[in-house]
Order: structure tokens, then sequence, then C-alpha cells
């Protein structure tokens, strides 16, 4: 009797287990197939918000450059921009500018390096470009407007904005060839 | 919402910071619950700690390896920076590799010891939620409800936060299954199976959530695996403690 009553038991389990596994596989497939995203066309997102964090539109700025002209980063939409603050005593700023120096030359025309000196004078800027002959426009951001605007709380930071002026990523630390070859591939990609 | 945490003059970046006391933490709850369950502490810990060091190595070198041109000519850059250049999907499988390997040539024994790695995991798993909340590329759709959080003047789902409190359920639930001491296992792949299907559900609310060429959520996919694997592996372990109960009982 107990034995019978056991295997009773046992299938009763064994039914409702393989129930759940079926509902857990109908419910799963079902809201899977109902978070389908659509497939959105990049260019569509330029009606999203602005702001400093990956996945938003990159914030729009006029700064001058160091020979005076004025530059505003929506004239380059339609290309991949890096925009990486610095300052002139910052270690890790120096390091890499090297760096930036060389994919700036091996990149144009696919792509735009924007170096924005955080809270520093012309004079110091200045100083700084004769010593590492930059070829990239250096902006100036004496009031660090453009930094507020941006949220830069660490030099270096990096912004990595997509053709379309979408922040693919804020890389904040000293970049190295490797990890801006990836970005670039990534950036570069139609 | 807060990137960099500035101490005095030292500026540091937070997701990496607490990423690093997370898997600290994680070593540490590992360990006590390893010993508290009578398995061999110092092995379960070294288990974690290989799957960790093995799955970052890993992850790095693949990079390495995968930009080899743009290291040739700087091999200092393959140890320093560290806060990024890691290659994921390669990273996962060779940490998952070493701790077979290690459990192997120590001979653990594989229930207990997945049943004692649950509630680290799941803390590893919440660390990195908590690390891409504070600092990290990850964000939630619109919405307005009132406890969205406001993202540069949009409100949005606190994803991370709901991935927080489903690590939290999980939890609860390891913490129920592992008292009631059913079957070797049990506890594991009880809050491993829920843990998945919470993953499941939330990360349709997830925004820049990774999608296959389809429109597929990519952690959907693999979740929606991982809970069928572990619900079908339970509901084996269940019954084989019902046929087996002296083999399989947790309590003795």
């Amino acid at each position: 009797m107990n034995t019978m009553l056991e295997e009773t038991s046992q299938t009763n389990d064994r039914f409702r287990w393989a129930a759940l596994m079926l509902l857990a596989t109908l419910l799963g497939l079902a809201w899977i197939s109902y978070s389908r995203e659509p497939v959105v066309d990049w260019r569509q997102w330029a009606g999203l918000a602005e702001g400093p964090i990956a996945g938003y539109r990159a914030p729009d700025f006029v700064l001058p450059t160091l020979e005076g002209r004025e530059l505003t980063l929506s004239d380059f939409q339609g290309e991949p921009v890096i925009l990486n603050f610095w300052a002139s005593w910052c270690v890790p700023c120096r390091a890499e500018m090297p760096l930036l120096e060389r994919t700036a030359i091996q990149y144009r025309g696919r792509v735009t390096i924007l170096g924005v000196n955080n809270g520093e004078s012309r004079q110091v800027v200045q100083e700084f470009n004769r010593q590492l002959n930059l070829t990239f426009p250096l902006l100036i951001d004496n009031n660090y407007l453009v930094g507020d605007q941006y949220y830069v709380t660490a030099l270096p930071t990096t912004f990595f904005i997509d053709r379309n002026g979408l922040i693919r990523e804020v890389f904040t630390g000293i970049l190295n060839e490797a990890i801006l070859q990836n970005r670039l591939e990534s950036l570069l990609q139609p | 919402m807060a990137p960099t945490l500035s101490l005095g003059p030292l500026v540091i970046p937070t997701a990496p910071f607490v990423i690093i006391i997370g898997f600290w933490l994680m070593l540490d709850v590992t360990e006590r619950i390893a010993r508290q369950r009578h398995l061999n502490s110092r092995q379960t810990y070294n288990l974690v700690a290989a799957a960790l060091l093995a799955g970052l190595i890993g992850a790095r070198l693949t990079f390495v390896g995968l930009h080899w041109t743009a290291y040739r000519d700087n091999l200092w850059g393959i140890v320093w920076p560290l806060t990024s250049g890691y290659t994921l999907w390669a990273g996962l499988p060779l940490g998952l590799f070493a701790a077979l390997l290690y459990a192997r040539r120590h001979q653990l024994p594989l229930w207990p010891t997945l049943d004692a790695l649950a509630p680290g995991l799941l803390l590893g798993f919440m660390v990195l939620s908590l690390a891409d909340f504070l600092g990290g590329p990850g964000f939630g759709k619109t919405t307005n409800m009132i406890w969205g959080i406001e993202l540069f003047s949009v409100r949005r789902h606190p994803v991370q936060i709901y991935e927080l409190l489903a690590g939290g359920v999980a939890l609860w639930l390891w913490w129920r299954l592992a008292r009631s001491g059913q079957a070797e296992g049990g506890a594991f792949l009880g809050s491993a199976a829920a843990y998945s299907a919470l993953r499941l559900f939330l990360d349709a609310y997830r925004d820049n959530a990774p999608l296959t060429s389809g429109g597929y959520h990519i952690i959907q996919l693999i979740t929606f695996a991982i809970m069928l694997l572990c619900l079908y592996l339970l509901t084996n372990r269940l019954s084989l403690s019902h046929n087996n109960p002296e083999k399989t009982d947790l309590k003795t």
C-alpha cells in the first residue's frame, strides 16, 4: 500500500516538474519574443536626449582652438570623434598624447580627434603643444564650461562618439594603443 | 550615477573599485559557507580564486592576442593599465575551465561544492550590477513610474537595482533550499534557475542591452538556456533523492 502511494506521489512530482519546465519554456519564449527590439537605424537616434554618458547624444559645444578660430562639435556629425579631456599638469594625459597624435595621422579623414584642455590658459596650452608638436585641434576650455557639461571629474577622460553623434563609451584613465584600436574598429563599423 | 569617488586629491573610478571589493567579498563568503557545510574551505576558496585569476588573465591575454600589433612595440602595455582591455567572451569559459580543472585535481565533490559556491556567485553578479549602476555604461528604458531615476533629464528604469533585488531573491531561495536539504545540488540549481529567470525578465527593461542582429536580447537567450538546464538538472536531482535518499541527503 505504502509503495503504491509512494509511486503515485513520485509520478505526481514528475508530472509537476514536467509542467513547470513546459510553463517556463513557453513563458520564456513568449517574453523573449515580446521584448525583441526593432532593428533601429542609428540615424533615428538623433532625436534622443543629450548627456555625457554612453548611449546619449554628445552635448554640443563651441570652443576656441589654439589658433583662435571657433570649433563646434556638431560640425563633425557624420564622422566619428574622439574627444579627449586633458591638462598639462596631468602626467597620464601627457603620456597618451603621442598615441593620440599617431592615431590622428593614421586615421586622418576617417576619425576626428579633439583635445579639450581642462581649465588652463592659452599660453600653457601653447607651451604644451610646442613641446609635443600635436597636429590635431587643441581646444581651450579655461572656464571648465565644457568639462562641467561633460561631467569630467578625472583626467584624462576620453569620449568615443560615433558618426551619428552618439556617445559609445566614456573612458577614464590612460589609453593604450590596443584599447584605442579596439574602440576605433567599433566606431568605424558601418 | 557616481562614476568616480573623490578621496582628497585621489580620484578613484567607482566601478573597478566596487568590483575589487566584490571579488574579495565573493571569496570570503564562499570560504565561510564551505566551512559551514563541512567542505574543505581552503580548497573551495582556492577554486574560486583560480577561476577568477584564470578568467582575468585569459580575458587579458586574448585581448592582447587580438591586438598584438598594438602591443608588439609596447610590451609594458600588457600589464598596465589594467582598467580596460579584456575580452569577456574568452575570460568566462577560461575561468570555468580553470575551476573544473582545480575541482578534478583536488577531487572536490561536485554538487556540495556547487551548493557552497552559489551565494558567492550570486554576490558577484550583484556586485557587477551595483558597479554598473554607479559607474557603468548600462541604463534602463524610459518610464513614468515613481521609482524611475532621472538620468540627464530622462526618467529611466533603475534596471541595475532590479538586478540587485533579483540577486537578493535568489540568495533567499538558496538559503531556503539549503536549509530544507532536499538534494545535493538543489540549492545551487534552484537559486541559479530563479536568478536566470529573473534576469531573463529584467533584461527587457535594459535600454542598451547587447542584441543579436535580429534584435533579440543576448542576455535573455543565455539566461533562458541556463534556466532550462538548471530546471532539468534539478528535476533529475530531486527524483534521484526520492529514489535514493541516503546518497543525496544533505542533512547527514
